[in-house]
């Protein structure tokens, strides 16, 4: 049962992010990402990691992408006035890395053994709290420094007069 | 749920010779459709019971003309909804505009299925109980912002940029005041979490007295829920006097329907989850409806549960019909600059207090003192 | 063994000195009534002077892991940390005296700031891969605002914009890289993952990885071909902001190519000897081309600019891929040519910056032809942007020469001639674009004869970048000595 649901969420995942990169509209590239975030969820409970999965759709699908929503909503561009890309040499050279990458993935797969055995409750709460106050620490503190300049820069950019 | 397919097994030595997964997937649609008819039957009397209130509290009457006091208006109302013409604006964005109900739909409906009905009555006591009701939320954000967006209609963007931004804003304040029951409990799911309610104590082993922090808590998450839910005084989205009607004012037909559902089962979630998280959830006070023949046991606590968590919508309706409504600047205000911080606060205190008295309450310290 | 969460923090007063000064500055500005007043200038000179102070102090003997293995505190982690700090200083010194800034330099700038700084620290320091990407961001995030501080000016928006979308995917190509290694490895601890290299066999996925990452670090350093965002950054942004910028992350963008690249993918050969690629990947080849590509390509666009920022930040770029050549040569010697380069680079470069902030507040100009005539209207100003940009050239009897004098030995004692002969060719090119700035103030008539008064602070700041300059040209000992100490990386 689990392969078959991982092939399936991770052809649902690939499938959304192709059609993330190619649609016209910003708003249907917005909504397959998050069709896509929410594979992605899936593959992440089938691995056990149910908080991660629960993370994952509380942060990307319902905060980020609905940012990326509000300000497509916002600008609110006339469909017959969205720029139209163009085929560029570039575009095919890009293609080409992605299968690259591809071909890569598939020899990672076919050739290495990854040294993936982890705990089969690593992507519990419990565990990530755990890791988050013990071995990452430090990591978890900084990115309260970090959050701290971005929110200041924010404010300190969108506002005309401080 | 397969525990629960492994102990209809036991009980019912017949049903061995099936496989499992049809058990367990027969259950899991029975369970689905129990739910979903709860939800349909609550959005339908919840209306009914919605303007009854808004009649006797604005001294009127109400709906009075179909059937007996005019309890079986949610029936015409219903038939009215499927029955009318399903209206699709020419300049809408057809697909999405379809698309749209269902996401609200289905992100407030999928929320039923951790809330701990009864002592072994939940579709699936899910360890993270609480973060799940949290992302499926999210799914109504997106939905909202596609009604608003797809219908092509100025209002209705409007309306639905307020309510993204508002649940967005609140979901926040929501979060931080569930995690104090998070806490006492040790874990995210709201079985867990009720559990940890219980005791000998009646309601003061409820998470609402067991310590200030707590107590202040469920006033905090009520306010953010309300607000979260989109009710009035926080009725921004829908300000029917500015915005004619919000996100859903092209929606006509059972497409509005959904809207209406949604609004409905989002306000039996979270008079739930406050009664869930604070209000002892299932437990009878003086009651250990756990050591009761299983039958018993589920249908009181079923009864308890529905008892406090109607008794807190009919607060919620209360509150509706009182206050009038904030400007869209005072409710961002009220959620970033004062219930934001409150919450943090409190979740502060509330893990000090646990640390202190080593994760006792008051009532708890005031029993032990007698013994 | 890496010390524990709590016994590790009294190892980490430097960063602690840093972040409780970004607290201080966020407290004292909400109270503070007088927004225009220098506190939050000084509050922050106070807190990076402490930060220097404790960072001297710091005992990097025997170097020990802290943080369950986050950041290391060695030798070399000290030396950047000193470096980093100190650039701070005389950045916030120059956005004091900026026209630009003036009004504008308010609590937020230096929080900007000291939030780059910190991400410095820890960027030079890291030895997690988590640690490493967080660093990374901490030191980018803050830069985007600070490129962009002016909203006024369109060509600052337009250079926050372009460092956003540049850096944005470089990061996210380089953890891509770096979630490749994790899965090939299944760890985050870099030494950890150079040893699991050491013996697997990988080598495509591996020198994917590796190139993936390198375009991350590559971006910090503004390498040729990830240096597109670097003239429009360096010229939109406020001028100390572009001294800044191009000073301080660029030697942390060093600092971490140095440390990940060597423990992930080599391994010294007993004490104080060279390295050996102890993984299939060669990466010192494509390192040795990228270096010959960031100067050439630096040093030939550097030839048309008619902006001194524009020009400077060529150079700066040209200046990336000379260091980049000790990079390559995988010995102790090549890296301690690097630290002692970047000491040299941060007085000349600084300094360079410095006069043209000087010259703009009086001019409102950074074009070159403005600077006709400098030498007889503020004959102070000019005489030390020559002396800057000789030593950038690498002229003796200045500092830069004995720079180069290092970096040029060990390439060529290393038997790697043609990166030499490209290295020569390329300050030979550079003397030109240098030269032509000194001949437009000394030898061209000005436009307007009146003085451009240089106040004394100024003149005081710019003896002490110019002194430096001058006197580690002749006297270079102890910085080398200091250089050769801090080469040692944490290694376990």
């Amino acid at each position: 049962m689990e392969p078959i649901l991982f092939i399936l969420f991770g052809a649902i995942a690939v499938a959304g992010s192709i059609m993330v990169v190619t649609r016209k509209h910003p708003m249907a590239s917005a909504l397959y990402l998050i069709l896509t975030l929410f594979a992605v969820a899936a593959l992440f409970v089938l691995r056990q990691a149910h908080f991660l999965a629960a993370i994952q759709v509380i942060v990307y699908a319902g905060a980020v992408v609905v940012l990326f929503i509000f300000v497509i909503m916002l600008i609110n561009v006339p469909e017959n006035k969205l720029p139209v890309e163009r085929l560029t040499a570039l575009r095919f050279l890009g293609v080409a890395a992605a299968g690259l990458l591809i071909l890569e993935g598939a020899v990672l797969a076919r050739k290495t053994t990854m040294p993936g055995g982890t705990a089969a409750d690593s992507g519990s709460v419990q565990a990530v709290g755990r890791a988050l106050f013990t071995d990452y620490l430090l990591a978890f503190e900084i990115t309260s420094v970090l959050l701290l300049a971005a929110v200041i820069g924010a404010i300190a950019l969108a506002k005309k007069k401080i | 749920m397969e525990s629960f397919v492994h102990s209809l097994v036991k009980a019912v030595p017949v049903l061995s010779g099936v496989p499992m997964w049809t058990l367990t997937l027969t259950a899991m649609i029975l369970s689905a459709a129990v739910l979903l008819v709860f939800a349909l039957t609550f959005g339908g009397v919840g209306s009914y019971v919605l303007r009854k209130v808004a009649g006797d509290i604005q001294a009127r009457i109400g709906p009075n003309r179909v059937g007996p006091n005019g309890i079986l208006q949610f029936l015409a109302d219903g038939v009215k909804l499927v029955l009318k013409e399903d209206i699709i604006p020419a300049k809408a964005d057809r697909f999405l505009f379809a698309l749209a109900p269902y996401f609200v739909f289905v992100g407030s409906f999928a929320a039923f299925v951790v809330l701990p009905f009864g002592v072994g009555l939940i579709a699936s006591d899910l360890n993270i109980g609480v973060y799940y009701v949290m992302a499926v939320t999210s799914l109504v954000v997106v939905g909202v912002l596609l009604a608003g967006w797809a219908s092509n209609n100025k209002w209705a963007l409007l309306g639905g940029m307020r309510a993204a931004a508002q649940i967005v804003s609140y979901e926040i304040p929501v979060g931080m005041a569930l995690m104090p029951a998070v806490l006492i409990a040790g874990s995210l799911s709201l079985q867990d979490i009720v559990r940890s309610q219980g005791g000998l104590l009646g309601v003061f082993g409820w998470n609402l007295f067991h310590n200030p922090f707590t107590f202040f808590s469920f006033f905090l998450y009520f306010t953010a829920a309300q607000a979260e839910t989109n009710q009035t005084p926080f009725d921004l989205p829908e300000a029917e006097s500015e915005l004619v009607s919000g996100y859903n004012v092209e929606y006509s037909g059972i497409r509005f329907g959904f809207f209406f559902l949604a609004e409905f089962g989002d306000m039996f979630v979270v008079a739930a989850l406050a009664t869930a998280c604070f209000l002892g959830g299932w437990h009878i006070p003086f009651l250990h409806a756990e050591a009761l023949p299983a039958f018993w046991g589920n249908l009181l606590s079923l009864g308890a549960f529905l008892a406090k968590a109607f008794a807190l919508v009919l607060v919620m309706m209360w509150i509706r019909w009182t206050l009038p409504r904030l400007r869209v600047d005072q409710l961002m205000r009220m959620a970033w600059k004062y219930l934001v911080p409150l919450t943090f606060v409190n979740l502060l205190g509330v893990s000090l207090w646990l640390l202190i008295f080593k994760g006792k309450g008051i009532p708890q310290m005031i029993a032990s003192l007698f013994g | 063994m890496p010390l524990g969460n709590l016994a590790s923090v009294s190892r980490f007063l430097p960063e602690l000195a840093v972040t409780a000064t970004i607290l201080l500055l966020v407290a004292v500005h909400v109270v503070g009534k007088n927004r225009q007043s220098s506190a939050s200038a000084l509050l922050s000179l106070a807190g990076v002077g402490a930060a220097l102070l404790l960072t001297a102090l710091q005992p990097s003997m025997p170097a020990v892991s802290l943080f369950e293995g986050m950041v290391a505190l060695d030798g070399f982690a000290v030396f950047f940390k000193a470096l980093t700090a100190l650039a701070t200083i005389v950045v916030i010194f120059m956005s004091m005296d900026s026209a630009e800034l003036s009004g504008k330099s308010q609590a937020e700038y230096y929080v900007f700031l000291l939030s780059v700084l910190l991400g410095m620290f820890l960027l030079s320091s890291a030895t997690d891969l988590v640690m490493l990407y967080l660093s990374l961001e901490l030191v980018s995030i803050p830069s985007y605002l600070l490129a962009g501080y002016l909203k006024g000016r369109k060509s600052s928006n337009e250079a926050s914009m372009k460092y956003v979308v540049y850096g944005a995917t470089a990061s996210g190509v380089m953890i891509y890289g770096f979630s490749l290694l994790y899965g090939l490895t299944g760890t985050t601890q870099i030494a950890e993952i150079g040893r699991a290299l050491a013996t697997g066999k990988a080598a495509l996925p591996l020198f994917l990885a590796a190139v993936m990452v390198a375009v991350g670090f590559g971006y910090k350093i503004a390498a040729v071909p990830f240096h597109m965002w670097s003239p429009d950054v360096y010229e939109g942004a406020p001028t100390p902001v572009t001294a800044f910028l191009s000073v301080g992350p660029k030697a942390a963008g060093f600092a971490v190519l140095v440390r990940f690249f060597y423990t992930v993918f080599a391994s010294p050969d007993g004490a104080g000897g060279p390295w050996t690629l102890s993984s299939p990947v060669d990466w010192t080849l494509l390192f040795a081309v990228l270096s010959a590509a960031t100067m050439t390509v630096g040093n030939l666009v550097a030839v048309n600019q008619k902006n001194v920022k524009r020009l400077l930040a060529y150079s700066s770029i040209a200046h990336a891929g000379y260091m980049l050549m000790g990079f390559v040569l995988l010995t102790p010697a090549g890296i301690q040519a690097i630290l002692f380069y970047l000491v040299v680079y941060l007085f000349m470069n600084l300094g360079a910056f410095y006069v043209v902030i000087l010259v703009a507040n009086g001019t409102r100009s950074e074009d070159i032809s403005d600077y006709a005539g400098l030498g007889s209207r503020a004959p102070f100003a000019a005489v030390s942007l020559a002396i800057f940009l000789f030593a950038l050239t690498g002229i003796p009897p200045f500092s830069g020469f004995i720079g180069k004098v290092y970096l040029f030995a060990e390439v060529i004692n290393r038997g790697v001639y043609w990166l030499a002969v490209v290295a020569a060719l390329n300050s030979v090119v550079s003397l030109y674009y240098y030269a032509r700035i000194v001949k437009v103030m000394f030898l061209e008539e000005p436009a307007e004869k009146a003085e451009l008064a240089v106040p004394a602070f100024p003149r005081a700041l710019l003896c002490l970048l110019a002194v430096p300059t001058l006197l580690l040209g002749v006297y270079w000992e102890p910085v080398i000595r200091v250089a050769a100490n801090s080469v040692r990386l944490l290694a376990f």
